[in-house]
């Protein structure tokens, strides 16, 4: 009884094996409630699970993930450089202007700048990866710049008390320091990205993709092979988020200890 | 045992005033750190600055580093007197910044690369091992600061400032949050630092009068004078000239006693 009214206690602490059976519970009530009451326009998971079994027989699936996978690292490669080389130059005040339109930039709808971003790349693939990165360098800078911020002032002295002149106290603090951080933010803005590259994959539909495999099944009403279609895209993502995470505490041992 | 002579000034202060817009801080401070010579000792200077919360002792702090330039006067160290610039006076906050991305080794090994002494690895590493086995940190020194204790941490803090070639140390509030065990073990850490070299001056910025003054050569009291904004330096204490420095048993003397009280009444 104890443990059940500690599930609903605010800021109560519980131990894994309790987490764990309760997600795996109330992942088994949602998949109760979608099973009752799909049936109609919205398949129902067993009908999603088939569909999902014939995704992976489809001939060109495998061609698709991985044009997707492809365009989505190849975006998130350039960008996170190109964030990284904005964010550090935050630092120098003549860039700061710069780097503050390219946070607001946000608030900017891609779909206002698609028909710009055509006229000024060469083929559908340049397109893509241009819209991709316009999209996700904004949501990374700002990411980033929050991390810089968040510097302790007393680190920056420790340098300078360490007699280390302001390019090593940039590389000691802001780059090598706050690596962990950036690997992190590259981890959270990559849900950005896998967001984003189902969308601008049906901008130019030659080079396949899930996005383009989502937008024929949508055409043509299969929403149980869209439905698959989405689950792969949920399942995936999380895999890459975890793997990433694995990745960061293999990279960074110090980001897994508590200061005591 | 009290045998000492006092000769060249080593850190000075002359009347420094620091203000931000139109809050004053730190008003008229001067005063000047002596070395101070003792028969078969190596040993320096301590002093400390003891005055009440919120009174701008860290902003003394920090312009005796040179980190925070006065609005006027200057500060000036050394046996040739130069006004100090940032770097030549070391910094162990309250809170022992260490970088937590570098293991302790790592940690002490930058403090030892930008001390303008020409070393080799070999030579480097075996001044590194000295200092840590001295100081109890040879099993640590693989350890990145997240896995140390508090206390553990603060001898990093110390030694590194120690490996970086500076004599001048500010240690802000080292007594705070300890248990009695762990002051008496920083009041021997901070004497052993005091002895490793004739001029290596330590400044406590405390307000733990007992422990601050029974360290200590010199005790500063930092205060403000009515209707006058700003704080300033109200009284000195040379612990030396009354007998009370250097004891390591001085917190039963009478006249210690006396002292923390008087010193307790003028804050």
């Amino acid at each position: 009884m104890n443990k059940i009214k500690s599930i609903f206690e605010p800021l109560r602490t519980i131990n894994p094996r309790t987490m764990l059976l309760l997600i795996v519970a109330e992942a088994a009530v949602a998949l109760i409630a979608w099973q009752l009451s799909g049936g109609g326009l919205i398949p129902t998971p067993d009908k999603v699970v088939g569909a999902i079994g014939r995704i992976f027989t489809m001939p060109d699936f495998i061609d698709n993930l991985f044009a997707s996978l492809t365009l989505t690292v190849k975006g998130m490669v350039i960008s996170i450089l190109i964030a990284l080389v904005i964010s550090y130059l935050s630092i120098v005040p003549f860039f700061q202007p710069i780097t503050r339109f390219i946070v607001k930039c946000r608030y900017l709808t891609l779909t206002g700048l698609i028909f710009l971003f055509t006229l000024l790349t060469q083929n559908g693939h340049q397109l893509k990866i241009s819209l991709l990165i316009f999209g996700i360098v904004p949501f990374f800078v700002t990411s980033l710049l929050s991390v810089i911020d968040g510097i302790n002032k007393q680190e920056y002295e420790l340098c300078t008390t360490l007699r280390m002149n302001s390019w090593k106290t940039l590389w000691e603090v802001i780059i090598i320091g706050r690596l962990d951080q950036v690997f992190e933010v590259m981890r959270q803005n990559f849900a950005i990205a896998w967001l984003m590259i189902t969308s601008v994959e049906g901008l130019s539909m030659s080079e396949g993709g899930l996005g383009v495999m989502l937008i024929k099944a949508n055409k043509y009403v299969q929403l149980d092979v869209v439905f698959g279609l989405l689950v792969i895209i949920f399942i995936l993502g999380m895999a890459f988020d975890y793997i990433l995470g694995l990745f960061r505490h293999w990279l960074f041992p110090y980001t897994k200890l508590q200061t005591r | 045992m009290n045998a000492y002579t006092k000769s060249h000034v080593l850190l000075s202060a002359e009347n420094i005033h620091l203000q931000y817009g139109e809050k004053v801080i730190l008003r008229d401070i001067n005063f000047q750190i002596r070395n101070v010579h003792r028969e078969g000792v190596h040993q320096g200077q301590v002093v400390a600055l003891i005055g009440r919360s919120g009174l701008g002792k860290t902003q003394l702090f920090k312009v005796l580093s040179g980190l925070v330039p006065p609005t006027l006067g200057t500060v000036r160290i050394g046996s040739d007197q130069h006004p100090v610039k940032a770097g030549q006076v070391g910094i162990v906050p309250q809170n022992y910044i260490l970088f937590q991305h570098r293991t302790v080794y790592q940690n002490l090994r930058i403090g030892l690369d930008h001390s303008g002494v020409e070393l080799n690895d070999a030579e480097k590493k075996r001044i590194i091992e000295d200092y840590a086995a001295t100081f109890e940190l040879i099993d640590h020194l693989k350890k990145y600061p997240a896995q140390l204790s508090g206390g553990q941490r603060q001898r990093v803090s110390i030694i590194q400032q120690v490996l970086t070639g500076n004599r001048f140390i500010l240690l802000d509030e080292p007594f705070s949050g300890l248990d009695i065990l762990m002051i008496d073990k920083v009041i021997e850490l901070l004497l052993k630092v005091s002895t490793l070299h004739e001029d290596n001056t330590l400044i406590v910025v405390s307000h733990d009068i007992e422990n601050a003054a029974a360290v200590s050569d010199t005790v500063w009291l930092m205060g403000t004078e009515e209707g006058k904004a700003g704080a300033i330096i109200r009284k000195e204490y040379d612990l030396c000239e009354m007998g009370l420095a250097w004891k390591p048993d001085i917190r039963t003397d009478p006249k210690f006693v006396g002292l923390i009280d008087e010193i307790r009444k003028g804050l």
